[in-house]
């Protein structure tokens, strides 16, 4: 007993997966038994360009979280039409613990989130543009300053506008100041707006 | 680059973002840190000044700049039982934690990443050595990985300068090193017990050979990778554990930020993630 140095080979183990690694075995895989094999499926099925609609299938009826983990990672390392499709369909979902996955991936796909984004800011259901604004939250792209600025300038809904004014105060610029003090008019009546637009307005500068 | 002025809004907002990237506050103690870093990444970058060069951060595309400025905010040295109360951690709770839900014989694996030079590896080995009674009934197996083949055969020959191990008794120094020249290389017997690997925790199809470990250390790595890696990254390392294992990340990191697949289990010395035990 004591520190023994594994043998050469086992320091990494054996593959243990049955099913062929190619795209029908890996879909096969993702119908296993096992969590884990349904995992490692999921995970390897983002090399193959075509997976999107069978790993959102698998989402819609995966009861396993970390399954779902796996599956949300690769639909955002494919991220193509599909994948797209099928991650803002999970901001629908009265699921709290997709919702935020699936917010979290589109974070990650600015490019492909973009030309989606004015007709998810128009939503209907106030709750998709308060996520659609949290999408915007890590969004990596030049336009989520216009974006927000469009919502405190339009949107109806007290709560959507307070999502986007949390973030103007840390991506705002001089271009945010004028919308900032027009909400704050628009919601006088309203104490946490008129605290987020002055910390806002602080932070982007007053000008 | 003196004329490159932080303002406090300016560093708030900073810290914000920076904070929601990376799990890592700075505390206003770190002011001179912070604006010093960003002027250096300003100029480098050619921005005209912090608003030019935050919206680069925050809106390119490629992230390279945001990942040029995690790296200049985590300069990272490495040394002897550096964060040692992550392995005060293993030998108190986490190896008990783990005996007691064993229900066979086989060894315990601890897997060390990256291995940088060797001195995690080595010094979980002389933890163990020192302060685990136990390690008489068990076997243990320590693999230590690294993406970089130069660094790894620098761990394997372990030769260290007196910086690194200024942080060691020097009883442990005597019983552990031999002096050559005006260096210490780690005795012969702990090179033997330790693997190293070379492995690149981005790499899924790489990560799918890394199984059935005990104990993860994965300290100060994933913060320098952009989210989606990170995560893929948190999901590898959970296949990696057996049901139940651990997983050690850097005191700045925190995996709650990156994936929701680990239970946080706090100990006196520091919080660890876990996996579950029912997980399959």
């Amino acid at each position: 007993m004591g520190l023994k140095k594994p043998p050469t080979q086992t320091a990494a183990t054996q593959d243990e997966r049955r099913l062929p690694r190619d795209f029908k075995g890996l879909c096969q895989a993702l119908e296993d038994d096992s969590p884990k094999a349904r995992r490692w499926a999921a995970r390897d099925l983002a090399a193959f360009p075509e997976a999107s609609a069978a790993l959102l299938a698998r989402l819609g009826r995966e009861p396993d979280h970390s399954v779902r983990e796996v599956i949300l990672t690769s639909l955002t390392r494919l991220g193509d039409a599909t994948a797209l499709a099928g991650l803002i369909d999970c901001l629908r979902s009265e699921d709290a613990l997709l919702r935020n996955d699936a917010i979290e991936a589109l974070q990650q796909l600015p490019e492909e989130v973009a030309p989606h984004m004015e007709r998810l800011l128009a939503d209907p259901d106030s709750d998709m543009r308060i996520f659609a604004v949290n999408v915007l939250q890590s969004l990596r792209h030049p336009q989520v300053e216009p974006w927000l600025i469009a919502v405190i300038e339009h949107d109806p809904h007290v709560n959507v506008c307070a999502a986007a004014v949390d973030l103007l105060g840390e991506v705002g610029t001089a271009a945010a100041r004028a919308p900032l003090r027009a909400l704050k008019k628009r919601f006088a009546e309203e104490p946490y707006i008129r605290f987020a637009t002055d910390l806002a307005l602080k932070r982007v500068g007053e000008g | 680059m003196s004329d490159i002025q932080i303002s406090e809004d300016d560093f708030l907002k900073f810290r914000e973002f920076f904070y929601r990237k990376t799990g890592i506050l700075f505390e206003p103690s770190k002011r001179y840190f912070v604006d010093k870093r960003l002027a250096e990444r300003i100029q480098a970058s050619g921005s005209e000044g912090f608003r030019d060069y935050f919206t680069k951060v925050r809106f390119q595309v490629s992230g390279e700049e945001l990942q040029a400025l995690i790296n200049a905010m985590t300069v990272n040295e490495t040394y002897f039982m550096r964060e040692a109360y992550q392995f005060d951690c293993l030998v108190e709770h986490l190896l008990e934690d783990i005996v007691e839900q064993r229900t066979d014989a086989g060894p315990i694996r601890l897997w060390s990443l990256p291995s940088s030079s060797g001195e995690e590896p080595y010094g979980i080995a002389i933890h163990l050595l020192e302060r685990w009674a136990r390690l008489d009934d068990w076997d243990v197996q320590i693999i230590s990985s690294d993406i970089d083949t130069e660094i790894l055969a620098q761990a394997r020959t372990g030769l260290y300068s007196a910086r690194a191990v200024h942080h060691l008794s020097p009883a442990l120094l005597a019983k552990y090193f031999r002096r050559v020249g005006d260096r210490y290389q780690i005795s012969e017997t702990l090179r033997e017990v330790v693997e190293f690997t070379q492995a690149n925790l981005a790499d899924p199809f790489q990560m799918r050979h890394y199984r059935d470990f005990d104990v993860i250390f994965c300290r100060n790595l994933l913060i320098y990778f952009d989210d989606l890696s990170r995560k893929q990254a948190a999901e590898s390392l959970y296949d990696a554990l057996r049901p139940g294992g651990f997983l050690c990340l850097g005191h700045s990191e925190s995996m709650s930020r990156i994936s929701s697949l680990f239970r946080i289990r706090k100990f006196p010395q520091a919080i660890v993630y876990q996996k579950p035990r029912e997980a399959r």
